[in-house]
């Protein structure tokens, strides 16, 4: 046998090939297929969703801060939009993500957000897998779509001056070490990927043409290789069957959710191409993502309101500088604008999720929403520590309405990965390590 | 094992020699009996008058009743035709008799030993005479899916990349003959189903679109990111690969001058150019640069100086090397002194790093690839002086005047560039004043830092030209040629930031073919020089065609374009005004002809209203025309490769299938794809993978149906024997020696129909078994017969007791009898040699346990000689099978007996009753006792002697071997190791020469026996049948007449009517043929 050549790691990835559109959907593990068709919840509750929010080149210093707990927790201004959910979040300071520390700024400081893995420079691109895509590859397996990658400003390859490609800066999703899960843009195509039907459509497409073939083999033959071919043909059904079962299951499943959260279950395709104003696309965007939680689509969303190095500009907000130029002079009000805009898009979010009734809560109790940045200030490209915030309960596995300070709490106890671990935890995917690190984040 | 005499085996039915075809088939004693003949014959009255009465009289109390013994029911037997058609059990009760192993002691009665040699001979008699007639019967050959090594193998030489999708397939389970390659066991299930469909859809995510066609990737290619690293490698790659060593050319140059004093009088230069692996062209070009004379001087007087002091022939080749080398260096260090200096464009507001002044300053420093810098020269002689500021027109006129008259002036500062004045300075410099264009400076210099500069240059000879006018028009010719010839790069793989410092950029590595911008997707294409020096047109062709499909798959004029109306907002400010608003990278339509066409527009006339100068105005409108043509062309030839993609698409299919498609399947698969556009709403490349899965998942793809006709011809012909098609032939053959496809030759053969004469059918076997892809067969024949197959994932041994024993070692051992059997067979070596050879094929880590000294590689394999020094040679000593018989923590001469009687010899050993004791499976716990000690009860015990005494002893004779077939002398559990064992019929030996002593002496006929019935079996692809006899006697004899060269028997096999010919299927009868083994000489010893 020739000795393998070398593949990098697309065993893991196969099942979750992704094109934000047009997702070539896997064959999910026929045995857990959700029993949300018939109407009932499995033993454990609802299921578990995670959306993972990202806002490029940190936020306003000055303005970023929470204290108390609870019903009594106060916000600056800039978080401000969260009050609200105030029982429903947690504010964690401190956290950092080392790999991604002291390596040159903003691609090296954000390709790696979700992989704490050190990304590699120069010709070849190089990290690692990303906790979204982990998720997608294992939980993933329920669900039509295994994950959902969603942003609202287009990618670019180029190279930065440290020598980092600008993809680390502009995906943080990863479905193997060296490729990145395509970033879909369009709300019109990202709503066809969920409710078109298309990945079993295609599936059934080929299988209808290889029994085909089977057919016209069949004359060919001589009797005892036709019952070869018959077996094969046997096979090609039961196959068939099983994808038939899955989509009506999938119909049924959604109309039982949309029974569920009756005011807010329909929403019609956006328009073909991009919305002029930005408000109304990344509005679209959490759309997406909120009614993808409510039908059970999915349960693993990252949404990208912007890129790191972003060039999205505001004059909604008054703000004549880009993202990216502000972030410089992340001391400004035009900047602590900027910031407060994307949380409110943050809130946006969770009011659709809140709003959606769900068992004794809302679809929102059943989720998280982990809204972080690349650094914590964009001036100075600090991200020693990151600013996070988590809205949801995620299914009552996570604690909320806390302030969480890991500023002093050692290296080895603030890690960011440490949070994934935990979050995968919740998700039901259990590692033993990932990233740089192999404890789960105390106090969570 | 049940027998049913009463039912009709398909292979017993009534042909006519009429309905045989012509065309080379041995035939003729094909016809087989009916039924009622058989009574008559001598055999069938002996089996009346002999047989029949043995049986009952000795056998049927035990075989025969409600219960028989071992399910054997002999006294079913009522006549001749139905022991032919249940031949199986009396092979056994042959075997059984000759073993003297029946009647059992214990029975009452026991037959006269001449009556036994008469039953004996009966059944022998009879197996011959069945064998003659049925001779040349193809036997019931399965149609079957592809094993997974086979779907593995295939693949790789379908796509040309080594996917191995099997990889996540359930293991395959083997036929009775011990190969995986039989429909006997292969099965489809929808499980497996699955992941056929997976792994189809995997294979398609590799696609990568060109041009042209498609073709795979190493690596699933689905976004911008994939698709640029697989072009940029693939072009870099390219790169690499040409020879642009000068040192090479001044070397080959010199060959050729002394062609004579080296034997080479007859070589041209292309010759000579091919022998040193250099481009012809190129060292044409170069041997005439250094011998024609011309232009004789500066630059070029000197390399020819240094050409002639080469010496002459005798030369080693480390002198002549280091002396071309030479001559190279003095080249390269001065051809960097003459490269022209680029300066930016600088137009502010305009970012210095923006594509417009970027690009433009890219395509400058391509252009002067071969161009040298006149500014870099001096005149002999001559004193600088300096002019500031020639910044007004009266300045200008000073300059030029001083240009004229004072060729060493340098003057510094920006002119008017529009000024006639200006103009005609500059004609002035062309001509060869020493004017320093206001464009090239750049801020801040002075002139007295440019004078420095300048100064330093004048110290050096090289870059001097004589002041006299012809002398130094001369020179300036030879600079010239010297340049043209020696371009500064032959291309340029991977640039920097170009708009930025030189010095600290050069630490910004593995930007491959970078335009040089700051962040922004752009690439920039400089290899004229390779282009027009160094290669050769096919070579020009598919470089054109390499960047051509980078621009088109990976839609690069489109992505530099968003790319440049995303920064020109960011880190430059030049789009901020709401003017551009309306261009937003986000936006498809940003790259619409008439976007662009607006946005160039107003990007100019901005720049205009910041008074740019002229050069930059032009930049401009030149980069948008390129981005406009470029987005054009890449959009056209989209348009343009839908069709030709789907005629990839049929010639994949075809290649996939393995056999011409029909017009119906032709316009079918076209079919499948215009449903996946129209009524799965798919983009032409998403609607080409689903195309391209669904080809990967048909049985046409994953199944050897053999056909009878091509598709599209009728129902197969009534004939009970047919020939087998051109393409089945094909595919049979590639399948038996490579377990993969058939390659172009092969197909045709099959095309031009004469694949199956008799010498086109052995030529093409003798390439087969010369071909690299024999190591497939190596892995698949070899690694099944002797059961090591899936050895790579071996993981019984302790590796806390043995350290040594990592992945490479396993890995090591894996490939060992592979190695060693690939050459054996392609070198024409005795097959005997695989018992007795004393050498074998080794790497580092092998060598390492085997104590073989000598340096050697993971990577690379060596031939050892005189291996037996080391206790090596051959198989029996290779440590994988000393180690996969191995339970892990010790040795087991039982299993490692077992399986070189049973692996290796071929003879039968029924499995061991159901509650024996287990051995420890520590050595260290065997305590007192040794193995050998603990293994007498096989021998005391008349139960267990009955089997062990065949096999046990050969394993004790192993026992010089450790558990990871390392040599040992003491075992684990202290004791010393003791070899010697006495073989079957009191045969004394010890360790492995005694071992192959007896071999040598009483079985190696059953070796050759078992090793042809194992090939027959494999190559056919099903197990032996009694009308098989004769071909395997055929192979061996074939063998023997030539110096038992495995490949003889290869050529046999393959010429035979078995292998040619197919049964067609006129009923359905039982599909599964009832194993007989092959008669195994001397396998029965007393």
């Amino acid at each position: 046998m020739r000795p393998a050549t070398h593949r990098s790691g697309h065993i893991l990835s196969r099942r979750t090939v992704l094109r934000g559109a047009g997702v070539i959907m896997a064959l999910p593990f026929f045995e857990s297929l959700r029993v949300l068709a018939a109407g009932t919840t499995d033993a454990s509750g609802h299921p578990k969703r995670l959306a993972l929010v990202f806002m490029g080149c940190g936020i306003n210093p000055n303005h970023w801060w929470a204290r108390g707990a609870g019903a009594d927790m106060e916000f600056s201004r800039t978080l401000a939009p969260l009050a609200p959910f105030r029982t429903k979040l947690n504010v964690i300071n401190g956290l950092v993500n080392k790999p991604a520390v002291g390596v040159g700024i903003h691609p090296g400081q954000t390709g790696n957000i979700l992989s704490g893995v050190p990304l590699a420079k120069g010709a070849v691109l190089r990290g690692g897998i990303s906790m979204d895509q982990v998720l997608a590859n294992t939980i993933g397996r329920d669900t039509l779509q295994p994950s959902l990658v969603l942003g609202c400003e287009q990618p670019v390859t180029g190279y930065h001056e440290t020598n980092f490609s600008m993809a680390y800066s502009s995906y943080i999703s990863w479905q193997s070490e060296d490729s990145p899960v395509p970033l879909e843009v369009y709300p019109s195509l990202a709503f066809d990927s969920l409710f078109e039907n298309r990945g079993s459509r295609r599936l059934e497409s080929i299988l209808d043409r290889v029994r085909d073939d089977a057919a016209s083999l069949e004359s060919l033959l001589g009797a005892d290789d036709q019952r070869k071919l018959e077996e094969y043909l046997a096979s090609v059904r039961d196959v068939e069957k099983r994808v038939d079962r899955m989509r009506t299951d999938q119909a049924g499943a959604a109309g039982n959710a949309a029974d569920r959260g009756r005011p807010l279950a329909t929403m019609s395709r956006p328009d073909n191409g991009l919305p002029q104003d930005l408000r109304e696309h990344m509005k679209l965007m959490s759309d997406i993502v909120a009614i993808a939680f409510q039908t059970d689509k999915t349960r693993v969303a990252t949404l990208m309101f912007n890129r790191d190095l972003s060039g999205m500009f505001y004059p909604f907000l008054g703000v004549t500088k880009t993202h990216h130029s502000a972030s410089h002079d992340d001391t400004s009000d035009d900047y602590e604008k900027i910031a407060r805009y994307y949380v409110s898009n943050l809130a946006y979010l969770a009011a659709r999720l809140d709003a959606m009734p769900e068992g004794e809560g809302s679809v929102l109790d059943n989720t998280c929403l982990l809204y972080f940045s690349n650094m914590w200030s964009g001036t100075s490209h600090d991200n020693t520590k990151l600013p996070i915030v988590t809205i949801g309960g995620l299914g009552g596995t996570l604690q909320t309405g806390r302030v969480l300070d890991y500023s002093a709490a050692g290296d080895g106890n603030r890690k960011l990965c440490s949070l994934h671990l935990s979050l995968m935890d919740r998700m039901g995917t259990t590692l033993p390590r990932f990233g740089d690190a192999d404890t789960r984040l105390a106090n969570l | 094992m049940q027998s049913s005499p009463k039912d009709l085996p398909t292979r017993r039915g009534i042909i006519t020699a009429s309905l045989l075809p012509a065309a080379g088939m041995l035939l003729a004693a094909m016809s087989v009996h009916a039924a009622s003949a058989a009574a008559d014959t001598v055999h069938g009255r002996r089996f009346q008058t002999l047989v029949r009465p043995f049986v009952e009289t000795y056998c049927v109390k035990c075989h025969g009743g409600e219960d028989p013994e071992a399910g054997l029911d002999l006294s079913a037997y009522t006549t001749v035709d139905s022991v032919v058609s249940g031949f199986s059990d009396w092979d056994l009760v042959l075997e059984k008799l000759q073993g003297a192993e029946m009647p059992p002691l214990k029975a009452k009665k026991h037959p006269p030993p001449a009556l036994e040699l008469e039953v004996a001979a009966w059944i022998d008699a009879l197996r011959r005479d069945e064998a003659g007639k049925t001779a040349g019967d193809p036997g019931p050959v399965q149609a079957r899916r592809l094993s997974n090594a086979e779907f593995d193998y295939t693949v790789h030489d379908l796509t040309g990349v080594d996917l191995r999708p099997a990889r996540e397939f359930p293991v395959d389970p083997a036929n009775q003959a011990g190969f995986d390659n039989s429909g006997e066991s292969l099965t489809m299930s929808p499980v497996l189903l699955r992941k056929h469909l997976d792994a189809a859809r995997l294979m398609a995510d590799h696609l990568v679109f060109t041009t042209d066609g498609f073709e795979f990737a190493p690596y699933p290619v689905l976004t911008d990111t994939d698709r640029d690293k697989y072009f940029t490698l693939k072009i870099v790659d390219f790169y690499k690969r040409q020879p642009t060593d000068l040192a090479e050319y001044f070397a080959a140059s010199w060959e050729y001058r002394h062609r004579g004093a080296l034997g080479l009088d007859a070589a041209s230069l292309a010759d000579i150019a091919a022998r040193r692996r250099v481009s012809a062209r190129y060292l044409a070009t170069v041997y005439a640069l250094l011998t024609d004379g011309r232009d004789d001087a500066g630059p070029l007087a000197k390399l020819r100086a240094q050409w002639r002091a080469m010496r002459g022939p005798p030369q080693d080749p480390a002198a002549l090397h280091e002396s071309a080398v030479r001559l190279g260096d003095f080249v390269t260090d001065l051809r960097e002194r003459l490269v022209p200096a680029v300066a930016n464009l600088s137009a502010p507001p305009i970012h210095e790093g923006s594509q417009t002044l970027v690009l433009w300053k890219d395509r400058q420093m391509a252009a002067n690839r071969r161009r040298f810098d006149a500014d870099a020269l001096h005149v002999a002689g001559a004193a600088p002086r300096a002019v500031e500021s020639a910044a007004t027109a009266e300045q200008v006129a000073t300059a030029a005047q001083l240009a004229a008259n004072a060729p060493d002036a340098i003057v510094t500062g920006a002119p008017a560039a529009d000024t006639a004045a200006a103009r005609a300075l500059k004609e002035t410099i062309r001509s060869g004043g020493k004017f320093i264009a206001p464009a090239i400076v750049t801020a801040g210099t002075s002139a007295t830092t440019q004078l420095a500069a300048k100064q330093n240059r004048d110290d050096d000879p090289d870059l001097m030209v004589p002041a006299e006018p012809a002398a130094r028009a001369r020179a300036l010719a030879a600079f010239a040629r010297f340049a043209d010839v020696f371009p500064d790069a032959f291309y340029i793989s991977e640039r920097a930031r170009v708009y930025l410092d030189a010095a600290d950029e050069q630490k910004l590595s593995g930007r491959l073919l970078s335009a040089g911008l700051h962040s922004m997707t752009g690439y920039f294409r400089d290899d004229a020089p390779l282009y027009d020096l160094v290669l050769s047109p096919a070579d020009q062709r598919e470089l054109d065609r390499l960047w051509r499909d980078f621009y088109f798959s990976a839609a690069i004029p489109q992505r530099m374009h968003t790319s440049f109306v995303w920064w020109e907002r960011t880190d430059s400010t030049f789009m901020r005004d709401p003017q551009f608003a309306a261009f937003r990278p986000e936006d498809k339509s940003v790259t619409d002809q008439d976007k662009i066409g607006r946005l160039a527009a107003l990007y100019l006339a901005k720049a205009v209203a910041n008074q740019a100068n002229s050069t930059v105005q032009e930049a401009i409108r030149e980069h948008f025309r390129r981005v406009a043509a470029d987005v054009a062309l890449v959009e056209t030839e989209r348009a343009a490769a839908e069709p030709r993609q789907l005629q990839a698409l049929l010639g994949f299919a075809e290649r996939a299938y393995r056999r011409p498609l029909s017009a119906a399947e032709r316009a079918g698969l076209l079919d499948f794809y215009r449903q996946c556009r129209e009524k799965n709403g798919l983009d032409h490349e998403d609607a080409l993978r689903d195309s391209v899965a669904a080809i990967l998942t048909s049985p046409n793809f994953s199944y050897r149906f053999d056909l009878k006709e091509t598709a599209g011809g009728g129902k197969p012909q009534s004939a009970r024997i047919a020939p087998l098609t051109d393409y089945a032939l094909a595919s049979r053959l590639s399948y038996f020696l490579w377990s993969s496809m058939p390659d172009r030759e092969l197909l045709a053969h099959a095309a031009a129909g004469d694949l199956h004469r008799p010498g086109v059918l052995a030529a093409q076997a003798r390439r087969m078994l010369k071909d690299p892809r024999l190591a497939n067969f190596s892995a698949e024949f070899l690694g099944h017969w002797l059961d090591f197959r899936r050895f790579e994932e071996h993981n019984g041994v302790d590796r806390g007791r043995f350290p040594e024993f990592d992945n490479d070692l396993r890995e090591a051992m894996y490939q060992e009898p592979l190695r060693f059997f690939t050459d054996l067979v392609q070198s024409g070596a005795p097959v005997q040699n695989l018992l007795y050879g004393d050498y074998t094929f080794v790497n580092a880590p092998l060598a390492k346990l085997y104590g073989i000294p000598g340096r050697f590689s993971t990577d690379a394999w060596v031939r050892v000689d005189h291996a037996g020094e080391f206790g090596r040679g051959g198989l029996l000593p290779m440590a994988v099978f000393l180690t996969a018989n191995s339970p892990g923590l010790r040795t087991s001469p039982v299993k490692r007996g077992h399986w070189f009687v049973s692996n290796l010899l071929g003879q039968r050993i029924p499995a061991p009753p159901p509650n024996v004791p287990s051995l420890p499976a520590d050595e260290k716990s065997l305590g007192e006792l040794s193995l050998r000690q603990s293994l007498e009860q096989h021998r005391k015990d008349p139960q267990c002697a009955g089997c062990h005494s065949r096999f046990d002893t050969f394993g004790l004779a192993m026992e010089g071997y450790g558990a990871i077939g390392e040599v040992r002398n003491v075992d684990f559990g202290g004791h010393a190791v003791d070899s010697r064992a006495e073989f079957p019929g009191g045969v004394m030996g010890e360790g492995m020469a005694g071992l192959r002593d007896y071999i040598r002496a009483h079985r190696e006929r059953a070796f050759i026996d078992n090793l042809a019935a194992k090939l027959l079996a494999y190559g056919l692809g099903r197990t032996l049948l009694i009308s098989d006899d004769l071909l395997l006697d055929e192979m061996k004899a074939r063998l023997a007449a030539d110096h038992y060269r495995f490949g003889a028997m290869v050529e046999t096999l393959v010429l035979s009517p078995q292998f040619r010919n197919r049964r067609s299927q006129l009923q359905a009868g039982p599909l599964t043929a009832r194993y007989i083994s092959p008669h195994i000489g001397d396998n029965l010893v007393h």
